[in-house]
């Protein structure tokens, strides 16, 4: 579970312009709270820069809050950061590979630094690998893997281990429609399993066909929660799309 | 424990697999023998051989003896110059003047005036002029104490102090120059052999965004840090182990005792240079590591990196102009470990409490850095930098 309470976070406040005048802070999270349940798929949406990714690079733990908290099973992802990742599997912004080793070593090195071990590691890696089928690249090294693949192979490493929470920051950008789909599916088999993944994206129709409960995140702020259906009625729109736009577009946002 | 294990082989992994940096990692290597071995040759050759020179001599008629012991001194008549050369010597234009009276004069027994005009600033005619010179006194020596002996006088009469020199240095140090030369490659090596895994680990991976996915990872920095210092700092080990033993093997192909020099790298001689280089190689790449994690981009990093690349250049040069050395440069990481590198090559007994001091400074600065860098790469400036 991952829970997020009352998240304030501002950029560039602290330093001190030229003259000696406080520069303006750039407020990226504005008191921002949501829950994201085990055994459910929590999607966040919200235009560029409304915070998410801050939002995330604070539950990994790499930016502190000014205010509030976030907890990933209860574990504070500021103040313990290490446990806290260890429970977290994390398919970041921007991903890259190494591109000397196979995909296999790669898998291996983040299953090494989540301390499994020996025979446990080596089922665990063969495991991920038949799931997302993908023993044909396994042992090709990563230069010149296409974007599918490589969004496998980020996708294998980030959950190798078994995480009881998982984060996507915008998985399918740049996917095609096969690669999607293993990706659809292999997050709906990871929800029935009782785990609970966070992810955000851009597309809409995902959204609503995956997320069994959507955040609207508008400028640092929580806008606008429920189930997609839900935000439709919210809005008095019949697709999620325009419902998005209707509540962003509002400024103090509708309330949930 | 099992966390630092995979990350040094991952980094390891990659570091050998990346032909490029390991390419760049070994050339000093095999520059360095290379280099030495060119240059002792060019010194002993200069040292040794006494090659043809060619003078310009007008009036040569009228001292035949003359002519024939500047011959004897290979130093020849410029109108047999080989085609091949006679442009070289025509600009070097080394003349001399014999005036007609020269038979005369002689037997007059009065002073001679010959006329000798060369450009002396020119390096080229050092040598040259020099045995020109020294010829020539010769000559006229040998005829003056011929003078004093048939009107039965001592020639010894004539040197009124002889100044008996003994040269305190011991023999190893007439080979200062390949050893200086040593040293400083071996600290080149260092310095350099590490430098492009060094700049991969940390610059190269950040632009390739592998560095955020790894800092969210549930592993302290230090580990992270640690294990890519150890990785560069092996291959830059490994550099200046190679070359070390090429340099040996080089050596033993010259013929030092041409110029009375000797120089050998015994056991004892290698291993505490090992000693001595081992902890500067893990400084120069944990000072790789910190510019190149400071740096925005793999250029940036490449260009700054470089410039440190200069501090193992600087010193031991630097130090050569100081002549009063003040005590802290002995305790110096690079200063430290040249000084006592120097003492090494010149055969002098060395400090080993010395040297284990410099040694611990050195590892503790190193630590101090690793504990730095571990502190930036958790800071939030870091993490604003990867987007």
């Amino acid at each position: 579970m991952i829970e997020v309470n009352n998240l304030h976070k501002s950029f560039g406040g602290a330093k001190k312009g030229f003259f000696g005048k406080k520069a303006n802070p750039v407020i990226a999270l504005d008191g921002l709270s949501f829950t994201a349940n085990d055994g459910e798929i929590t999607g966040i949406l919200g235009p560029n820069g409304a915070g998410k990714t801050t939002c995330l690079r604070t539950l990994y733990g790499l930016l502190k809050a000014d205010e509030g908290s976030a907890t990933i099973d209860g574990i504070d992802a500021v103040k313990h950061p290490l446990q806290a990742r260890a429970r977290l599997g994390i398919f970041p912004d921007k991903f890259g590979l190494y591109e000397r080793l196979t995909a296999y070593e790669q898998i291996d090195y983040f299953a090494s630094i989540h301390g499994l071990q020996g025979h446990a590691k080596h089922q665990a890696i063969e495991a991920v690998i038949n799931d997302l089928e993908m023993t044909e690249l396994a042992h090709r090294k990563t230069l010149g893997f296409s974007q599918g693949q490589r969004m496998k192979v980020t996708l294998a490493q980030a959950l190798v281990h078994q995480p009881k929470n998982f984060v996507l920051d915008e998985p399918t950008r740049g996917l095609d429609v096969m690669s999607t789909r293993v990706l659809r599916n292999y997050l709906a088999r990871f929800k029935e399993k009782g785990h609970c993944i966070l992810f955000s994206s851009h597309v809409m129709q995902e959204v609503a066909a995956l997320c069994d409960r959507v955040i609207i995140i508008s400028n640092g702020k929580l806008a606008a929660q429920g189930t997609p259906q839900e935000l439709c009625e919210l809005a008095g729109e019949t697709n999620l799309e325009e419902a998005f736009v209707k509540i962003i577009g509002s400024d103090e946002g509708v309330a949930a | 424990m099992s966390q630092f294990k995979a990350l040094l082989t991952k980094e390891l992994k990659e570091a050998f697999r990346d032909k490029r940096a390991m390419m760049m990692a070994m050339m000093m290597a095999v520059m360095a023998p290379v280099m030495i071995f060119a240059m002792s040759k060019v010194m002993i050759k200069e040292a040794v051989e006494t090659p043809a020179i060619y003078l310009k001599i007008s009036g040569a008629v009228y001292a035949p003896k003359l002519i024939k012991a500047l011959n004897d001194e290979n130093i020849l008549l410029f109108t047999d110059v080989p085609t091949d050369k006679k442009t070289i010597w025509d600009e070097r234009n080394l003349t001399l003047t014999i005036p007609p009276s020269f038979n005369q004069q002689m037997l007059d027994g009065k002073t001679i005036d010959l006329y000798f005009s060369a450009d002396y600033s020119e390096k080229a005619n050092l040598s040259p002029v020099r045995r020109i010179r020294h010829t020539i006194t010769n000559y006229a020596r040998a005829i003056g104490y011929k003078r004093l002996l048939v009107r039965g006088i001592d020639v010894r009469l004539l040197q009124v102090i002889k100044v008996i020199e003994q040269d305190t240095s011991l023999p190893n140090s007439n080979a200062m120059i390949i050893s200086m030369m040593l040293g400083l490659y071996l600290l080149m090596a260092a310095f350099m052999s590490g430098l492009p895994v060094a700049i991969d680990a940390s610059a190269g991976e950040r632009e390739r965004n592998v560095l955020e996915m790894l800092l969210c990872q549930p592993v302290s920095t230090v580990k992270i840090v640690s294990a890519k210092l150890c990785c560069a700092s092996l291959i830059a080990s490994i550099g200046v182990l190679l070359t070390l033993s090429l340099t040996t093997f080089s050596v033993s192909f010259i013929d030092l005792t041409k110029i009375g020099a000797s120089f050998s790298l015994d056991a004892f001689t290698i291993l505490a240079l090992i000693l001595l280089l081992l902890p500067i190689c893990f400084f120069a790449s944990a000072l790789q590591l910190f510019v190149a994690f400071q740096s925005k981009n793999f250029k940036e990093a490449q260009s700054m990196v470089s410039m440190i690349i200069m501090l193992p250049a600087m010193v031991p040069v630097v130090m050569m102009f100081v002549d009063d050395k003040p005590k802290w440069l002995d305790w110096l990481p690079i200063s430290g470990q040249s000084l006592i590198m120097e003492d090494l090559f010149k055969g002098l007994p060395v400090s080993w409490s010395l040297m284990a001091f410099t040694g611990l400074v050195t590892i503790s600065m190193t630590v101090l850095l690793v504990l730095l860098m571990a502190k930036k790469l958790r800071s939030e400036t870091v993490v604003l930098a990867l987007s």
